[in-house]
C-alpha cells in the first residue's frame, strides 16, 4: 500500500502527503503542523515542481463543460481583442471594461474557449440572478448557482461574493476557471478569501473600476497575485453615448386618509418630538438613526418613537392612496409594460395579489425569476412588482412606465438606477411616476432630492 | 441560531476581554417571559409564521427588554417546525398559471373584462378546490405562510432560558478566528465533534495531563484572523461542555468591534449541553467482546482489566482512540491497547490501516475480521499485532496474544505485587498519555 507523493485540495488550501518536514518543496508551501500546506490560488505555480518532484496532483476535479454557445449576438472588435490578450496572457488576469460595454458576453466567450467546468462570483444576489439567466440562455444549459436562498453545485456555477468562500472551501478543486465579476472588491478581507482558496488556474477578473496601487492590497493579499494583471482596457470615453437614458419623471402626490392622517400625525409628534427633545442629528449626524436604535434598548421614550418611526414607515409604505393611484395607472397605461417599486417586501405580495402580477424579491428562486424577466420580455406578463433593485444590467428595457411608491433611500437608490433601464425605444419617451404621500416626511425627502438633480 | 442584532447588544467589552451578559436562571421577571413566551407559541399552532412574528412584536410591546424576548423567542422557533400547506399543485405552477391574466382589478375592465374574483372561481373550479384554498396555496412557498406544525420539545421557562444563554455563548463563536481548549476527560465525543463540525485541530499533551487542543481551519495560517469557520465552532460548543474539566478561550472579532478579543468560558459556567453523551459501545462487536471479557476475566479470574476508549494516540493532525486497553492489576504500567476492526466500508478501513501505520504503536493490539478484504500484508509496516477473527473474536486466543505481547514489551510479570494497588479500586491517573512517534520513517 505505497502511495509516494502527492498534492490534494483541502478546505482552500494544497497539502503535501508524504513529503517530509525535511524536504523543502518551494516557497508558497509552509511546513504547519507537520504538513506542508499552501493556499489554494498557487496551484498554477506550483506545477513545475509537481513535475519535477513527480509528486502526484490529485487536486483537479474539473470537468469539460462542452456547451456549444447558443447566442447569435455579435462580438464588438474590443471584446474580440480582450478575450485574445486574456488568451496571451495564458487566461489569467482582468479586463476593464466601461459599465454596460458588455462584460458578461466577453465572459460567456471567455467559459466556452476554456471549455472545462467554471464557477462565476457575483457581488450582488440580483447580479447572481441575472448572470444565471445570461448563461442559461448563452449555453442553453442548467447551470448551477449557490447562495443563501439556494444550493445547486453544477458544472457551470453561480455564486455570490459572500457565499463563494464556503462553496470553494468544499468544492473549490471542481472548477478549473474561476471568473470575478466587478474584481474591485476583492481587497475586502471576507470576499477576497474566496480567491486565496480556490486552486483554479484559468482567472478572469471583470470590472469597469479597477483598483488603485494603493487600494489593490489590504496588507495582506493583492489583486493582481490572486487574479493576474490587467490584460485589456477599454475606457469609458471610447464608448460614451450609446446608452444614454431618455425618460421623464413625474411625481404624483396622493392623501392619507382620515384615520391615516391621525396615526401619521400621533406617530410624527412621538417620534419627532424626541429625536428633537435629545438633539440627536445635531449630536450624531448621520449617525442619528443607529443611536436611536442603541438608546431604544435602555431608554423607555427612545424605544416609543423609534416604534413610532417604524409604524409611520410602515403606514408610507401600505396607505391606501398609493394602492389607488397605482390602480389608476394600470388602468391607463393599459397596453404599456410597467415597472412597480417598493421596499417594503409585505406590499410586493399584497400587490402581487390584488393585481395579479409576478413579484420580485429576494425570496425569488433563479429559475422562477427568469421566467418572470423572460415574459415580461416577451410580453407574456405586461407588470412587474419588485422589492429589488434591479440593476442596470438587469434587460427589462421593454419596460415603458415605472412607478416607485415611495421616497425613502430604497426608493432613491432605485429611481438613479432606473434611468438606464429605462430605455429610449421607437422614439417614445419612457415616464417614471414617483408616488409620495402629501404633507409627510416623504414628500420633504422627495423634494429635497429633486432639488439636488436641478442643482446638478 | 441566534442572529447578531440579537448577540452584539449583551455583549460587554473590558480592555481585551469580552463578556456575556447571560439571563439568570432564577430570575422571576426572566422565569416570567420565558413562561409567556413557550405559552404564546404554543397559541399559535397552526398559524403561518408571519401571524407568530406580529403576535410576538405585540407581546414585546414597547419593552426596552426586547433584544432578549426576542432572543428567546428565536430559540424556540429554532426548535419548532413550520411547515408548507399542501397545495393541489405547485405554488409557482399556480402563479403562471393566474399571473398570465394580470394585471387585474376589482371590476371588470375594457381590456380585462374578467375581474379578479373570476379569474380565482375559474382557476378553483379547475383545481377543484375553494376559492379561499387558491388564495391561500398562490404563495404557499414563502416561508411566511408556513404553518406552525410542532413547537418542538416541551421547554420549562428554566431549560428555555439555559438554552438561550447557550446560544448567546455559541452567538459569540460566530466570530471567532481560532479557539484553544484544555481538556481532561471525554475525548472520545470531543473529537467526535470536532471531526463532525470539520474543524481542524492540533492537540499537545497539557502541563498538568489531559490535552491542549487548537482549533481552527485549513486556511487560518494563511488568514490570521478569518472569521470563515466561526459557524462550525459555533456548532461545536456544547461538544465542549460535556467534558468534565476542561477551559476554553477564543479569539473573536465582533462586527464594528474594532480590534480582537478573547472570550473564555471553562467548566465552572453555568452553560449547559444539549448534546448526548454518546453510549459506550459503537457496536454489537464492541458490546460482546466487553461482556465476554467480563463474564470470563472480569471480577477474580485474571489480572487483566478492560476500559473503554480511555487512551488518545497523538498522531498529528488526527487521533486515534484504540476501543478497548488493558492494564494489567499488578503492574499499571504494563498496558496493550486492543482495536476491533470489524465489518467496515473499504473506505473506512483504508483510513484505519494508515492511522494503525502512522502510529507505529506496538502495544496496539488489532483484532481484524476476516471477511475484510484486508491481508496480513497490509499490516506489515506497522508495528502492531494483528489477530484475524472469523465471527467474533476468540478470547482464549485474544488474552494469549495478549500476554505474549506484554511479556515482549515489558518482560517477564512480576509474581504478586505486595505493595500493589487495591485490585478493582484503583483508577488510573485520568489524562495520561502515550506518547508515540507521530509518523514512520
Amino acid at each position: 500500500m505505497c502511495m509516494g507523493k502527492s498534492v490534494y485540495y483541502q478546505g482552500g488550501t494544497l497539502v503535501l502527503r508524504e513529503v517530509d518536514a525535511q524536504e523543502r518543496p518551494p516557497a508558497p508551501f509552509k511546513l504547519i503542523r507537520e504538513r506542508w500546506r499552501c493556499e489554494g490560488y498557487h496551484y498554477g505555480s506550483i506545477q513545475p515542481y509537481l513535475e519535477e518532484q513527480d509528486v502526484r496532483d490529485a487536486v483537479p476535479r474539473w470537468q469539460p463543460l462542452n456547451l456549444p454557445i447558443q447566442e447569435v449576438r455579435e462580438a464588438h472588435d474590443y471584446q474580440v481583442a480582450a478575450l485574445a490578450a486574456w488568451d496571451m496572457a495564458g487566461q489569467r488576469g482582468s479586463i476593464v471594461l466601461p459599465t454596460g460595454a458588455g462584460k458578461t458576453f466577453v465572459a460567456i466567450q471567455a467559459i466556452h474557449r476554456v471549455n472545462r467546468s467554471t464557477i462565476v462570483v457575483a457581488p450582488t444576489i440580483d447580479l447572481l440572478h441575472q448572470w444565471y439567466a445570461r448563461l442559461v440562455n448563452a449555453f442553453a444549459s442548467e447551470v448551477g448557482v449557490y447562495y443563501g436562498g439556494e444550493k445547486k453545485i453544477l458544472p457551470l456555477t453561480v455564486t455570490t461574493y459572500h457565499s463563494a468562500g464556503d462553496l470553494i472551501a468544499e468544492h473549490g478543486n471542481a472548477f478549473k476557471l474561476i471568473i470575478f465579476d466587478e474584481v474591485h472588491h476583492l481587497p475586502a478581507p471576507s470576499w477576497g478569501e474566496a480567491a486565496l482558496m480556490a486552486p483554479a488556474p484559468l482567472r478572469l477578473g471583470l470590472t469597469a473600476t479597477y483598483p488603485e496601487e494603493h487600494e489593490q492590497t489590504n496588507g495582506r493579499w493583492r489583486v493582481d497575485d490572486l487574479i493576474g494583471p490587467i490584460v485589456y482596457t477599454k475606457r469609458i470615453e471610447d464608448l460614451i453615448g450609446q446608452q444614454l437614458a431618455h425618460y421623464r419623471t413625474q411625481r404624483l402626490r396622493v392623501d392619507l386618509t382620515t384615520e391615516e392622517r391621525a396615526r401619521y400625525e400621533a406617530d410624527y409628534a412621538t417620534y419627532t418630538s424626541f429625536v428633537r427633545l435629545r438633539q440627536l442629528q445635531r449630536s450624531h449626524g448621520p449617525g442619528w438613526l443607529m443611536e436611536l436604535m442603541r438608546l431604544s434598548a435602555i431608554d423607555q421614550q427612545a424605544r416609543r418613537a423609534l416604534l413610532a418611526r417604524q409604524r409611520l414607515l410602515q403606514l408610507l409604505g401600505s396607505c391606501e392612496g398609493k394602492f389607488s393611484a397605482l390602480d389608476a395607472l394600470l388602468r391607463e397605461y393599459v397596453t404599456e409594460r410597467v415597472l412597480i417599486f417598493t421596499e417594503h417586501n409585505a406590499v410586493v405580495y399584497d400587490i402581487a395579489s390584488r393585481h395579479l402580477v409576478p413579484p420580485i424579491t429576494h425570496e425569488t428562486g433563479a429559475a422562477e425569476r427568469k421566467h418572470i424577466l423572460d415574459g415580461f420580455q416577451a410580453g407574456h406578463y405586461r407588470v412587474i412588482v419588485t422589492s429589488r433593485v434591479l440593476n442596470e444590467g438587469v434587460d427589462v428595457p421593454e419596460a415603458k412606465v415605472a412607478v416607485v411608491l415611495g421616497g425613502t433611500s430604497g426608493a432613491r437608490e432605485y429611481i438613479q438606477r432606473l434611468g438606464r433601464v429605462l430605455r429610449k425605444v421607437e422614439n417614445r419617451q419612457a415616464v417614471l411616476f414617483e408616488v409620495v404621500a402629501r404633507r409627510t416626511i416623504e414628500e420633504n425627502k422627495s423634494q429635497r432630492r429633486h432639488t439636488r438633480q436641478e442643482g446638478d | 441560531m441566534l442572529t447578531a442584532d440579537l448577540v452584539r447588544p449583551r455583549l460587554r467589552l473590558r480592555g481585551s476581554e469580552l463578556s456575556i451578559d447571560m439571563l439568570d436562571e432564577h430570575n422571576a421577571a426572566w422565569l416570567q417571559t420565558a413562561k409567556d413566551l413557550i405559552a404564546l407559541l404554543q397559541k399559535y399552532t397552526g398559524q403561518p409564521l408571519a401571524t407568530w412574528d406580529r403576535g410576538l412584536e405585540s407581546y414585546v410591546g414597547e419593552r426596552i427588554d426586547y433584544v432578549v424576548v426576542r432572543g428567546l423567542a428565536k430559540v424556540l422557533t429554532d426548535a419548532a417546525t413550520f411547515t408548507p400547506l399542501e397545495t393541489p399543485l405547485p405554488p409557482v405552477q399556480l402563479r403562471e398559471r393566474l399571473f398570465a391574466y394580470g394585471p387585474v382589478f376589482a371590476t371588470p375592465q375594457l381590456f380585462q373584462p374578467r375581474a379578479r374574483y373570476e379569474v380565482m372561481q375559474n382557476a378553483a373550479g379547475e383545481l377543484g378546490i375553494s376559492s379561499q384554498d387558491v388564495e391561500a396555496a398562490l404563495f404557499a412557498d414563502r416561508a411566511a405562510t408556513f404553518v406552525l406544525k410542532d413547537v418542538g420539545p416541551e421547554w420549562t421557562p428554566e431549560e428555555l432560558i439555559a438554552r438561550y444563554n447557550l446560544e448567546l455563548a455559541r452567538g459569540v463563536l460566530y466570530w471567532a478566528s481560532h479557539i484553544t481548549i484544555e481538556v481532561a476527560s471525554n475525548y472520545k465525543d470531543l473529537w467526535k465533534y470536532i471531526k463532525f463540525f470539520k474543524l481542524m485541530f492540533w492537540a499537545e499533551p497539557g502541563r498538568g495531563g489531559g490535552y491542549r487542543i487548537d482549533l481552527d481551519g485549513p486556511i487560518s495560517p494563511f488568514v490570521s484572523s478569518t472569521l470563515r469557520y466561526g459557524r462550525q465552532m459555533a456548532a461545536f460548543l456544547p461538544a465542549l461542555l460535556l467534558c468534565e474539566q476542561w477551559r476554553m478561550v477564543a479569539a473573536v472579532h465582533p462586527p464594528q468591534g474594532g480590534r480582537a478579543a478573547n472570550y473564555r468560558l471553562d467548566y465552572t459556567s453555568s452553560l449547559r449541553s444539549h448534546f448526548k453523551q454518546s453510549g459506550p459501545f459503537d457496536s454489537r462487536l464492541e458490546a460482546d467482546f466487553a461482556s465476554e471479557f467480563e463474564q470470563k476475566m472480569g471480577n477474580k479470574r485474571g489480572h487483566w482489566r478492560l476500559a473503554r476508549e480511555s487512551e488518545v494516540l497523538l498522531l498529528g493532525d488526527t487521533v486515534m482512540i484504540p476501543d478497548f486497553m488493558l492494564t494489567d492489576d499488578r503492574d499499571e504500567t504494563r498496558k496493550i491497547m486492543i482495536e476491533l476492526v470489524g465489518f467496515w466500508h473499504p473506505q473506512y478501513l483504508r483510513r484505519k490501516v494508515e492511522k494503525v501505520r502512522a502510529a507505529n504503536c506496538a502495544s496496539l493490539l488489532l483484532l481484524v475480521y476476516k471477511g475484510l478484504n484486508v491481508t496480513e500484508e497490509a499490516f506489515q509496516e506497522a508495528a502492531s499485532e494483528v489477530l484475524f477473527f472469523q465471527n467474533k473474536p476468540v478470547l482464549k486466543e485474544v488474552m494469549e496474544t495478549v500476554e505474549k505481547m506484554a511479556e515482549r514489551l515489558y518482560g517477564p510479570r512480576r509474581k504478586r505485587a505486595r505493595t500493589g494497588t487495591k485490585r478493582g479500586t484503583s483508577k488510573r491517573p485520568r489524562g495520561s498519555l502515550i506518547n508515540t512517534s507521530p509518523t514512520k520513517d
